[in-house]
């Protein structure tokens, strides 16, 4: 997905405007929805893991790409690096890079995500919804069947977050929640 | 010379009868002075309690309570005291006990009220902790295996795996924010992923057999 902040501003604009009440965010509620995105990146993280080990029975980890691949908006991109082609960066939709990752042809696999944190806050857009961006760190290995380390590299990736308010009936109840959506994961610089 | 000895006895007893007449009526007039003047000494004395009391009370420099205020003032006001200072002090301490009295009342009742609150939550509190101890027990099991036969067991108390479960993530003004809807199939399966449950129950809705519809959460 390479859409300008401009071409997402326009297309947000057809999205559901969320009432008034909502428009401005008191800073505790604000503070909520700020870990509320952090923490869906902290589930891609753990679902990465869980897809990536050699160790996860196929189907849980299929079930687990479907629930990685809630997590994003429809058409968002995935940034894959290697040191052998540090420039050569390539883009793969976001099921098709959990696939790739479930079939990487190592013995075991171990990735881990820190540093976690916004590198650009969640911004107001003017059709309510807010945008931010989030900075991660990968650390990735991949074994051997003898279990020697063969390849690691640590990668720095953005991923844009996309927050929306909208609201639900469920159980005659009107529910006005938060629906956080990653967008694209670019890779920013990868090192050994 | 017999009637001049009764006649001088005659004059001797009226002299003393007239001594004893005027120094009798001599005493008892200064008699009621003194009593007159010891009254108003003491009335003198008990105004100038009364309005240092009154002062006192006033300025909140007594540590009456204000029971014992109440009783001051009354006693106060059954000296009749008829003082303009006196009748404009107690009309206010009046006002200000009354006053008092009722701020007492409402922290009083503010008390009762946060102390029934407190009670409420502590019931609120354990009322959903098996619901709680399940979730938390998926969360930590140690094999996929072990999660996964947790979770067949626990999807037994729901309607159906679709039930919705709502996630409270800020709560202000009364307002509730949400985090997405999910289901409770998705939700126990999300718990055995992340191996972590920072949340709590707070509601639950059942159906007529008893069987969980609806999952309300907040997080810790």
């Amino acid at each position: 997905m390479k859409l300008s902040y401009l071409s997402i501003f326009v297309i947000s604009l057809g999205m559901s405007i969320t009432g008034l009440s909502q428009d401005d965010l008191s800073p505790e509620r604000k503070q909520a929805v700020d870990s509320l995105a952090l923490e869906k990146v902290r589930d891609l993280s753990k679902y990465i893991s869980i897809i990536g080990s050699k160790e996860t029975p196929w189907s849980e980890a299929n079930r687990v790409i479907e629930r990685a691949e809630e997590l994003f908006m429809p058409g968002s991109e995935i940034g894959v690096s290697s040191l052998v082609r540090p420039d050569d960066i390539s883009y793969y939709n976001v099921r098709k890079y959990f696939e790739r990752l479930m079939r990487l042809n190592y013995k075991k696999v171990e990735i881990e995500w820190y540093n976690i944190e916004y590198m650009s806050d969640l911004q107001k857009q003017p059709d309510g919804t807010y945008v931010g961006v989030i900075t991660i760190f990968q650390k990735f290995k991949g074994y051997d069947a003898e279990g020697r380390l063969v390849y690691q590299d640590t990668t720095k990736k953005d991923i844009t977050v996309f927050v929306e308010r909208k609201e639900t009936q469920i159980g005659g109840r009107l529910i006005g929640f938060w629906d956080v959506l990653l967008g694209d994961m670019r890779v920013k610089e990868t090192t050994p | 010379m017999n009637l001049l000895v009764k006649s001088a006895s005659k004059l001797v007893i009226l002299i003393l009868a007239a001594f004893v007449i005027t120094t009798g009526t001599t005493s008892c007039k200064s008699k009621k002075k003194l009593a007159r003047e010891q009254a108003e000494k003491e009335y003198a004395m008990k105004v100038e309690q009364a309005r240092n009391d009154l002062t006192a009370m006033l300025e909140g420099t007594t540590k009456w309570s204000l029971d014992e205020q109440s009783r001051r003032l009354n006693k106060i006001k059954s000296y009749n005291i008829d003082d303009p200072e006196i009748m404009d002090m107690i009309t206010r301490l009046e006002a200000k006990i009354s006053m008092e009295k009722a701020e007492a009342e409402r922290l009083a009742e503010e008390e009762r009220l946060k102390r029934e609150e407190e009670e409420r939550r502590m019931k609120e509190a354990t009322k959903y902790e098996k619901i709680d101890n399940e979730l938390f027990a998926i969360s930590s099991s140690t094999t996929i295996d072990a999660a996964n036969k947790k979770i067949t067991l626990s999807l037994d108390q729901f309607e159906s795996p679709d039930v919705p479960v709502l996630i409270i993530i800020s709560q202000s003004g009364g307002f509730n924010d949400y985090d997405r809807p999910t289901t409770i199939s998705k939700f126990l399966n999300y718990l055995k992923d992340k191996q972590q449950y920072k949340y709590k129950v707070v509601s639950v809705k059942r159906n007529e057999s008893g069987k969980i519809t609806e999952l309300e959460l907040i997080k810790k």
